[in-house]
């Protein structure tokens, strides 16, 4: 089974860092998650993440045990996680003040 | 706690290593102060491109580096050679900053030495003599406490941010459980994750330097008409996998673990307080100019988080180099010692890894030769400007 990496136990991504993963791998965690295994629903590039579970809109993406952003849509488990639906609480000039970092 | 065994100073400060220090005062003594040192048995030169012509901030801050250095546990003895007087940094000037240590101090000027011969001749038999007084000195046990642990992270990768930089930080902790301190400096990577280095801060008064401390370095790099910040995450970081600025911060800062941020310095600073905890400093993020500081800090042993791999080696501060890329300890294992990439492939948990860096300082700070020591590979010496030459 293909692996990602999750840095800390309430993270909601792992970062593809062994090996690149393709649409249909069955993905594994070293880490901290070694309970968690899903389905990869999109190809997964070197140093990039998958959603370990659901994320809905909204919710906080966790690496490190802390926000990296929130999801800009719903995210489903196995989707690849990046730019396209994570957007940034920092350097906006409307949320500097109130972006939290738990 | 633990115990190491070092060079006890006479101001209670403790050496990891006994270097005799051949200092420049200026650019223009570096000449002698090579011929000296490739003279003497173990004397490290300190040689840099400053001393003359700096406007007055920027000329304290170069006086900051150049004493702190002087002043760091590692230095046994000093020599300062400078080749005039030069107003606000002369080697009297130097002597007088480093002489609450207590350590042996000698300066040489050039033109009042008799000129580049004599003043060779004149170090050259100081030098012997502080090399063969801080010969006789033995190494006794320490505490643990007594090291100030630098950290810093360069030439990052993927790796950096899940391996080397948060295994660096449990390290940490393992030595401030025993009473010691961690530094970090770089605050440039500290943009976007402000607030979580101010909810660590100790005090409000902590919290707002470190607040202020970026917003002055984003303003120096905005006043050069770059946009540092607006541009970040880079592209190539984002085809790397980093989405955000948070992400990337995060796996910056996490070279340090979750203690308390105990105090907050400015470039070259040497810490007030004595407690436990986190420290962090004012400083950019090239890497040479960043250890420096933390060396002039008094910082006796660093760790340099590196996923390309490095070879950057402080002269007098052991720099131990941490990479969590299996590739790049492979290209570039003469000079990084060690490999914690075992967590990507369920070797090793990242807490192993954290111990395994901790081990390694523990080491180092026993007397192990880095490799890059090995190699006298001394590259990293470097001063941070804060104004132009005039």
């Amino acid at each position: 089974m293909k692996k990602v990496f999750v840095v800390y136990a309430t993270d909601n991504v792992g970062t593809a860092v062994l090996e690149p993963i393709h649409t249909g791998d069955h993905v594994g965690c070293n880490g901290e998650r070694s309970d968690l295994e899903v389905i990869a629903l999109d190809d997964i590039a070197y140093g990039h993440k998958i959603a370990l579970m659901d994320i809905a809109e909204g919710d906080t993406v966790l690496k490190y045990g802390l926000s990296i952003g929130s999801a800009s849509r719903d995210i489903k488990e196995g989707e690849h996680v990046h730019a396209h639906n994570v957007e940034s609480n920092r350097g906006r000039g409307d949320l500097a003040d109130r972006s939290v970092a738990e | 706690m633990s115990e190491f065994l070092g060079y006890i100073r006479p101001n209670g400060d403790v050496g990891i290593r006994n270097h005799l220090l051949i200092l420049s005062g200026t650019v223009y003594a570096n000449g002698v102060c090579e011929r000296v040192a490739d003279t003497i048995h173990g004397a490290v030169p300190i040689t840099h491109a400053n001393g003359r012509c700096q406007v007055a901030p920027d000329l304290r801050v170069t006086r900051r580096f150049l004493a702190g250095t002087a002043m760091n546990p590692n230095v046994g003895a000093v020599v300062i050679i400078d080749h005039f007087k030069e107003e606000g940094m002369t080697a009297e000037d130097l002597a007088d900053d480093i002489a609450p240590t207590g350590k042996p101090i000698a300066t040489v000027n050039i033109r009042g030495d008799g000129g580049f011969i004599s003043a060779i001749e004149v170090a050259t038999r100081y030098a012997q003599d502080f090399a063969r007084q801080i010969s006789l000195q033995a190494k006794e046990a320490a505490p643990m406490n007594k090291i100030l642990f630098g950290t810093e992270c360069g030439t990052s990768d993927t790796t950096s941010g899940l391996a080397s930089n948060p295994a660096n930080g449990l390290a940490g902790e393992l030595l401030i459980a025993q009473g010691g301190r961690m530094l970090m400096a770089e605050c440039t990577e500290w943009m976007g994750c402000e607030n979580w280095l101010t909810d660590k801060a100790a005090s409000p008064a902590v919290a707002e330097a470190i607040l202020a401390g970026v917003q002055h370095m984003e303003a120096r790099a905005l006043a050069s008409g770059e946009d540092i910040r607006g541009s970040q995450p880079t592209g190539d970081n984002m085809a790397g996998g980093l989405t955000t600025i948070e992400e990337k911060s995060m796996g910056a800062v996490k070279k340090i673990g979750d203690s308390p941020i105990i105090e907050y310095l400015e470039i070259a600073e040497a810490p007030v307080k004595t407690d436990p905890g986190n420290y962090v400093m004012y400083g950019p993020g090239m890497g040479a100019e960043s250890i420096s500081s933390m060396a002039a800090a008094g910082c006796q042993v660093l760790t340099f988080c590196t996923g390309g791999g490095h070879t950057s080696n402080h002269p007098i501060m052991p720099t131990i180099k941490v990479t969590g890329n299996r590739h790049s300890f492979e290209l570039m294992r003469d000079t990084v010692d060690v490999d914690v990439s075992g967590v990507f492939y369920g070797e090793i948990t990242l807490a192993e890894a954290g111990q395994i860096v901790y081990d390694e300082v523990e080491r180092v700070c026993n007397g192990y030769l880095t490799k890059s020591e090995a190699l006298r590979d001394n590259n990293s010496f470097a001063i941070h400007r804060v104004g132009p030459s005039i």
